[in-house]
């Protein structure tokens, strides 16, 4: 059985498994759709398939999608998506536009500081961001031509290096005090909408070397299809959604039931999430973590117990709610037909912090390692095994990792200057140091054939030290930056009962 | 020689695969990293595998995931990499 879990979770497998038990309990049912045999039958009928729609829409609604319309309506496209291939890329293409529509439709937060600074009118900013956007997607579509016929191209090479050039260049224009108003605003809005889809445009660049021909317009569409408005490409690239793509019907039939079982355990866990909410602020009156943090930096110090029950409540919420809009994309994108693996998975079983980082934010953790881990394990210290690996994990779950969260909101630049955004920035890069050497270390321990527990204590005592790291790091991996790195310090101390 | 490298990769392969628990058999097209049956780390195991037993160096490699996606993108590139070398 465990095999079974194991092959569902992160396994976009191609058979399904037969299991034969002649009375289940309802959750057993639910577990085992994709396994049982009549059903896979039925989900390949048209009465089978409108059934998966109707119970896909109304998990969806269940899941949290707020209304019921874009339920129906996310569930119509990844069906039509389904079923009628040549709608594909016209599909995907629409669905990308759409979402960077609700995206760039008026300005983000960065570009609104700028106009207010320039005292540019909303109007005139909107307009200039839309320009921008089109500016932006006729840029991609030029770099993707050019980068399928010219492989050489630095930006074929290192997608990842020169995007980040363009954008520090873009960045530093920016900051240049000869640059004003409409011109300051546009560069901005440039600069927005390059950083936002920084992550999707490198997949797309490497993309390009792959063998598979795909449709142009699925390749330029490819840019947030079903991960909604995060920055991380949920599905990666288009090489590897095409290779995930169910090539049959009853490939098709079993990826469809597995995206019903992830949307119910995102209701579950979403449930969960709720009531462990409702219980710590309702009836035992813990406060958020923010509220926590706020009272003590009033001089309201409250109890430390208070503060370490805040602590673990926010990691907890966060790690719940990070589940629940995984399982929602990943179960959308399966109902489209693409057998994508989990993007958290059955967390509580990790058994180091490597596996832990594994299995908490897959999508993420395969962009740090396509980006940043690979190309440094390939070119740097071959002779050394070990530092090998500790420096490559190091520049994935530490460098590659604040890179990410800076660019990711490039707006503070805008709103604290060049200096203060990279002042308040060391808390969250303090976080990535601690992080990563101990995700290198336990990386290196794994490598080095170091034994992960497998009894019962082994397993508990690996629970609890990674439980405790993460809870002790989550204070710093906050980016918000409300807070500098030595006033999280004195927090933490102060939880330790030392300050 | 040539059956010895395939029954080396072949094994290498179905190791990490059962280590992520996939104990479904593949043949020799089957995509491994693109399909997601294995990740990127597996990826780095595959590396270190390949230049510990082939001598391949990465380094001088415009390396792309296609390049070792199965177990025939695999033998080729290792017979690439011994004739380039030879």
């Amino acid at each position: 059985m465990s095999d079974i879990r194991i092959l569902d979770g992160n396994m976009p497998e191609t058979g399904a498994t037969v299991t034969g038990t002649p009375r289940k309990s309802g959750l057993k049912h639910i577990l085992d759709l994709d396994k049982s045999e009549p059903l896979i039958e039925l989900a390949q009928t048209v009465r089978g398939r409108a059934f998966i729609f109707l119970v896909f829409t109304g998990g969806l609604l269940l899941s949290g999608i707020k209304s019921w319309q874009t339920s129906i309506l996310i569930a119509v496209i990844a069906t039509i998506y389904a079923y009628v291939p040549r709608l594909r890329s016209a599909i995907v293409a629409i669905a990308t536009l759409n979402v960077i529509g609700l995206l760039f439709g008026y300005p983000l937060d960065g570009v609104k500081a700028v106009m207010v600074q320039e005292r540019v009118s909303p109007l005139a900013a909107t307009t200039i961001m839309r320009g921008a956007l089109v500016a932006y997607t006729t840029m991609v579509w030029i770099a993707l031509h050019i980068t399928r016929r010219n492989k050489g191209l630095l930006i074929a090479r290192r997608p990842v290096v020169a995007l980040l050039l363009i954008s520090a260049g873009l960045c530093g224009l920016t900051c240049l005090p000869v640059i004003h108003g409409i011109a300051r605003v546009l560069l901005w809005s440039l600069l927005t909408v390059v950083t936002t889809n920084i992550w999707f445009l490198c997949y797309g660049l490497v993309d390009q070397r792959a063998r598979d021909p795909m449709a142009p317009l699925f390749r330029l569409g490819i840019f947030h299809p079903f991960s909604g408005t995060s920055s991380v490409p949920w599905g990666k690239g288009a090489a590897f959604l095409n290779k995930t793509l169910a090539k049959n019907p009853r490939d098709l039939a079993i990826t469809q039931l597995k995206a019903i079982k992830l949307l119910f355990w995102a209701i579950v866990l979403l449930d969960i999430e709720k009531l462990i909410f409702f219980v710590s602020v309702a009836w035992l009156h813990i406060p958020e973590l923010a509220k926590v943090e706020a009272a003590y930096f009033g001089h309201h110090v409250a109890p430390a117990w208070i503060g370490w029950a805040s602590l673990i409540l926010d990691t907890v919420i966060a790690a719940l709610s990070l589940t629940v809009s995984g399982h929602q994309a990943i179960a959308v994108g399966r109902l489209a037909g693409f057998r994508l693996p989990r993007n958290t998975y059955r967390l509580l079983e990790a058994r180091s912090l490597a596996e832990y980082w594994n299995r908490y934010f897959y999508y993420f953790k395969e962009l740090l390692v396509e980006f940043f881990f690979l190309p440094t394990f390939l070119r740097t210290f071959r002779n050394y095994p070990r530092l090998r690996v500790f420096f490559a994990t190091f520049m994935a779950a530490g460098v590659g990792n604040a890179i990410y969260h800076f660019v990711r909101r490039i707006g503070f630049v805008a709103s604290e200057g060049l200096v203060n955004a990279t002042v308040n920035f060391t808390s969250y890069i303090f976080y990535c140091v601690v992080l990563a050497t101990a995700i290198a270390i336990s990386q290196v321990r794994s490598t080095a054939g170091v034994q992960l527990p497998t009894s019962r204590l082994g397993r508990f005592s690996a629970f609890a030290w990674i439980w405790t790291f993460v809870v002790c790091v989550h204070i710093f991996g906050d980016e918000s930056r409300t807070y500098t790195l030595s006033e999280r310090l004195q927090f933490m101390a102060n939880l330790m009962g030392v300050y | 020689m040539e059956s010895t490298k395939e029954e080396d990769l072949r094994k290498f392969i179905t190791d990490a695969l059962r280590a992520r628990g996939d104990r479904k058999s593949f043949v020799d097209g089957d995509s491994l990293f693109l399909s997601g049956r294995l990740d990127s780390l597996s990826m780095m195991m595959m590396v270190v595998h390949l230049e510990s037993t082939f001598g391949i160096d990465f380094s001088e490699v415009d390396f792309d995931v296609e390049l070792i996606d199965s177990l025939s993108d695999i033998i080729s590139f290792v017979d690439k990499d011994t004739v380039n070398r030879s």
